[in-house]
């Protein structure tokens, strides 16, 4: 089983399309932005296609990250989510997300991707912490990760530049003794009501 | 070298690499590098982690050593990224003497002042386990900023404990001249170690002959 299944998302793995054609496109738009705190130069295929060369040599260089693409329940492919930093040691990981198609944020596709991938992470990877960064400006990722359980720990001033100016980067932890588990959490957000919404009545 | 009030800056090389199989299996190594696994290292190890470091495009390890010629520890930027001009900052006393000293501080300082001076870094940042009260009292001293705890970040002898962090920016940092003046840095008078005796015959083949 290494698909994830959720109620707006499925996490799955990549597919050669999603190397080839979304990563040229989320590179190429402003989720870039938001997804890497202020990265945005043009980048061509050729760059992705290294880009993409370098990493699947990672794990035999010791990478112990795990990355799900993400896939709406309409079909289309959205975005990536994942765990960029899995630290067996001390039992922490990094979690990063990054929706590319502009049309697919808001509405409980990218909570519903973080309840899929936090519950992996405590069930199958056995973390008991986990952590994420966003940007000062980043209202709606932070709203979205309090929701999901995520506690404000820190704000690192000014260690992001976005579009000329410095802005502060916050970062949250999630305790494995705090989460309620995805099935509260999902009801607790009322994502069934929000599946429902958006993609009619399904099993 | 670059000179600094209490310790001066050198390269890491041969004086400080034969102290580093043991600095580096010291309590001060695991409090600098706090996520590490609490491994034995060994010379293998070391080695490597030498090597690593100087062909690292994005950090340096620096050796510092009192005013004597005596070394002391490594201060260690690492993680620059480029963009944002921000790096990691590490230090640690090596040898544990000077553990909390004005020549520790100083070697932070010179590592502040290597950054934000001659590299042109805009952020700098640090942590420190939360019991480590000797690391946060240097760094606050230095100038950081407390900028937020990660809670039980780390594993610690049996616990999960909290970290620190700090945060200093360019704009917090009144330079170096400036900065030493207003701390008074006091020499600690620590007796320089007897230098340590080579211990293989390669470096001897490499030309650097035993007197």
């Amino acid at each position: 089983m290494t698909t994830l299944h959720g109620l707006l998302v499925d996490l799955e793995p990549f597919v050669p399309a999603f190397h080839q054609e979304k990563m040229h496109a989320y590179w190429n738009n402003e989720s870039r932005l938001w997804a890497t705190m202020g990265d945005c130069e043009p980048t061509t295929r050729a760059q992705i296609a290294r880009i993409h060369e370098e990493r699947s040599g990672a794990r035999e260089r010791g990478y112990t990250g795990v990355h799900f693409m993400m896939r709406a329940r309409d079909g289309n492919i959205i975005g990536s989510i994942g765990l960029n930093w899995v630290d067996y040691w001390n039992r922490t990981a990094w979690l990063g997300a990054w929706i590319g198609e502009k049309d697919y944020w808001g509405g409980g596709h990218g909570t519903d991707a973080l309840l899929l991938t936090v519950d992996y992470a405590f069930r199958w990877l056995d973390m008991r912490r986990l952590c994420l960064g966003t940007m000062d400006i980043n209202e709606r990722a932070q709203r979205n990760v309090e929701k999901a359980g995520f506690r404000f720990e820190t704000r690192e001033r000014k260690a992001a530049l976005v579009n000329g100016r410095w802005i502060d980067a916050l970062n949250y932890g999630l305790l494995r003794d705090d989460w309620p588990g995805r099935e509260a959490l999902v009801d607790q957000l009322g994502l069934r009501e929000k599946a429902e919404r958006r993609y009619g009545k399904g099993d | 070298m670059i000179e600094g009030k209490l310790v001066d800056l050198v390269p890491f090389e041969d004086d400080f690499a034969i102290h580093m199989e043991t600095w580096m299996n010291e309590e001060a190594w695991f409090r600098a590098r706090l996520w590490e696994r609490r491994e034995p290292h060994t010379e293998d190890d070391v080695k490597k982690f030498i090597e690593k470091m100087e062909k690292s495009e994005r950090g340096a390890l620096i050796g510092f050593q009192s005013k004597d010629g005596d070394p002391i520890g490594g201060v260690i930027f690492d993680h620059e990224w480029q963009r944002v001009r921000k790096a990691d900052a590490m230090f640690f006393a090596g040898d544990t003497r000077y553990e909390g000293t004005d020549e520790h501080l100083d070697g932070l300082l010179m590592l502040l002042r290597y950054c934000f001076e001659t590299r042109n870094l805009h952020r700098l940042d640090a942590s420190a386990l939360a019991f480590d009260e000797v690391r946060i009292d240097l760094l606050r001293r230095a100038g950081f900023v407390h900028e937020g705890t990660l809670r039980q970040h780390i594993r610690y002898d049996g616990d999960y404990v909290d970290v620190e962090m700090f945060g200093i920016l360019a704009e917090d940092w009144p330079g170096y001249e400036q900065k030493v003046a207003a701390l008074d840095l006091q020499p600690s008078g620590i007796e320089p170690k007897p230098k340590p005796e080579k211990k293989d015959d390669k470096e001897t083949e490499a030309g650097e002959a035993k007197s």
